[in-house]
């Protein structure tokens, strides 16, 4: 159960890493593109 | 303080024009890329109330309590896309689901829509701007009236001169230090706790309903509401209508899918905090709950995570306040000068962008004021989402069902809070034949929630299989219990009454609306030639099959 719950508070950062880095790259490519393109992001 | 809200200021600095455009005042031109735009759904999603909620919930439910919150919520960011996607292929260059229902119904339920808009977005204005008061009152030496005034004016300061265009940008640096924090920030709390061995120690801190996954309590008192009430956030809201218009229409989904890993993961992962709290044996400051989480931090973290954790905090109020001053800017420049002053043909584009300014600055004092009444948060966001709960269903059905009225719109939502209010703060008693009545529409809402939550994805034959066998099914346990839950009969109340009443005006009308008349009603702002006015059109009602439009 100590096992469970462990890994029950750990398992929500780890997500938020992932997304964290999948909207990190996304803006990534969009600056270059923008940069690229000699436009504003937004 | 000066630091985020310095760096935000520059931030809106770089792209600000001399000349705002109107419709880039409002919606950044709808052609917003999957980044910014997935960053930008997920900062607004994610609000310091939230954070704070969810950790009350821990707290408060135990280890179920973050799930009945966060998980949710999260989900209606998912069941609310295909929505979305009809909305913005209706109506493309629209700047708010107000401005929509007028070009689908007339004033009457443009004006409803927007008066609810602007009442939640106060309320979350002022929810706000309360929790970063009680954090700077908690953790610096000044007060909480000054805290509310610096965060204030550093929102107003990046967001008056650019607009939504500043709001979205900005979101994608508060997401970073908002989702970086969480990251690090979680575990070391964790394990400043006490680590693993805080789950045996402090296990008798918690009832068995608190220690039970599967929490009863957890899920009438707290998680049930919550459906019934994030359904209506989601759908009723115009800062996420708003980027719903401007994100790029082939990035809807993708952008709202991680907006829902992101917010979900966030929120449940800050609610641990509260459960922490719990099995620690915390007590919050003066009894008032809304202390937990600064609290926490403070009692945890060294001075370096300490700031983290403030910038988290200060960036999720942030990028959900700036989100309601360019909602509430938004509806005032389209919906009461756009549309009901000048008229779409005569409104001024710097006019408006004027108005949007003003608007902010009136919105941002009167958040301030209330502020000062320090209002309960959970309550606020509870009430707010079940008021919009009478404006689900019509909603939904006027972007689908070509026979709703706007006399069925109007009537709908009107009844609905009529019967929502009542059962929600106890006018009546309920112990009776009333609490019998009241029992047999929530458990009808019950069916009503899934049943929309189904037609989404799934389309009308699903929806009502979906909806009649969870009213049946729910009806025995249901009735003769639910009106035990104030919160939740009222907003299921609610969603019945509204959708009870559409549906029979509705099917009074023989006519039917031709939806290829909201993509010419509704338009740019700075694109006058060839713009149709909705004054010179038909108003929904007339017989449109004469004119050869029936869809």
């Amino acid at each position: 159960m100590t096992v469970l719950l462990t890994l029950y508070v750990l398992v929500w950062p780890l997500v938020v890493a992932g997304v964290l880095f999948v909207i990190g790259r996304a803006f990534y490519r969009e600056l270059r593109a923008a940069k690229a393109e000699g436009r504003s992001i937004i | 303080m000066l630091l985020f809200f310095g760096g935000s200021f520059y931030m809106s600095v770089r792209i600000s024009k001399k000349k705002e455009n109107a419709d880039g005042y409002m919606t950044g031109g709808g052609n917003i890329g999957f980044g910014i735009s997935a960053a930008s759904m997920t900062a607004t999603w994610i609000w310091a109330s939230s954070m704070y909620a969810s950790a009350t919930s821990g707290y408060t439910y135990g280890i179920s309590g973050p799930i009945h919150y966060g998980l949710w919520g999260a989900l209606m960011i998912l069941l609310i896309y295909p929505f979305g996607r009809r909305i913005r292929a209706v109506a493309p260059r629209a700047h708010t689901i107000a401005e929509v229902m007028f070009a689908r119904h007339g004033r009457s339920s443009q004006l409803m829509l927007a008066g609810s808009n602007v009442l939640g977005s106060v309320i979350s204005l002022t929810s706000n701007l309360i929790a970063g008061g009680a954090l700077i009152d908690l953790l610096t030496p000044y007060t909480f009236t000054q805290g509310i005034i610096a965060i204030a004016a550093g929102v107003l300061l990046y967001t008056l001169w650019s607009g939504f265009r500043a709001s979205v940008l900005t979101d994608f640096a508060q997401v970073l230090a908002m989702l970086g924090a969480v990251v690090v920030i979680i575990p070391v709390v964790f394990f400043a706790a006490g680590g693993p061995g805080l789950f045996e120690s402090g296990a008798e801190n918690l009832t068995p309903q608190q220690q039970d996954f599967f929490s009863s309590d957890a899920f009438f008192n707290q998680g049930a509401p919550y459906i019934a009430a994030v359904l209506a956030y989601a759908i009723g809201n115009q800062t996420i209508a708003q980027r719903l218009f401007a994100v790029r229409e082939d990035l809807i989904k993708k952008t709202f899918v991680t907006a829902t890993f992101g917010y979900g993961a966030t929120i449940i992962g800050v609610g641990m905090l509260g459960v922490i709290a719990l099995y620690a044996g915390v007590e919050p400051l003066g009894g008032d709950l809304n202390n937990l989480i600064p609290q926490m931090a403070a009692t945890y973290l060294n001075p370096a995570l300490l700031c983290l954790f403030f910038v988290m905090i200060i960036g999720s109020l942030s990028s959900t306040a700036d989100s309601d001053l360019t909602a509430l800017s938004s509806i005032v420049m389209t919906d009461v000068y756009g549309q009901n002053i000048a008229g779409k043909k005569r409104a001024n584009p710097r006019t408006m962008v004027l108005i949007g300014r003003l608007t902010m600055v009136v919105a941002i004092a009167a958040a301030l004021v209330f502020a000062g009444f320090k209002l309960n948060i959970l309550d606020l966001l509870v009430f707010v989402g079940a008021l919009w709960g009478a404006l689900v269903f019509p909603v939904i059905a006027s972007f689908y069902w070509g026979r709703v009225t706007n006399l069925a719109f109007s009537v709908a939502v009107v009844a609905g809070l009529a019967a929502f209010l009542p059962v929600r703060f106890s006018w009546v008693d309920l112990s009776g034949g009333l609490g019998l009545v009241s029992d047999v529409l929530s458990t009808v809402g019950v069916g009503i929630v899934l049943g929309l939550m189904a037609f989404g994805f799934f389309g009308k034959r699903v929806a009502l299989v979906v909806g009649t066998v969870a009213t049946l099914v729910a009806a025995p346990f249901a009735i003769g219990f639910l009106h035990t839950y104030p919160v939740l009969s009222g907003s299921l109340v609610a969603y019945a009454v509204s959708t009870i009443v559409c549906v029979g005006l509705t099917l009074l009308n023989k006519g039917t609306f031709d939806f290829a008349l909201i993509k010419e009603r509704t338009g740019d702002f700075d694109t006058e030639p060839g713009t149709k006015s909705l004054d010179d059109q038909p108003r929904q009602g007339e017989p449109v099959a004469a004119r050869g439009e029936i869809s």
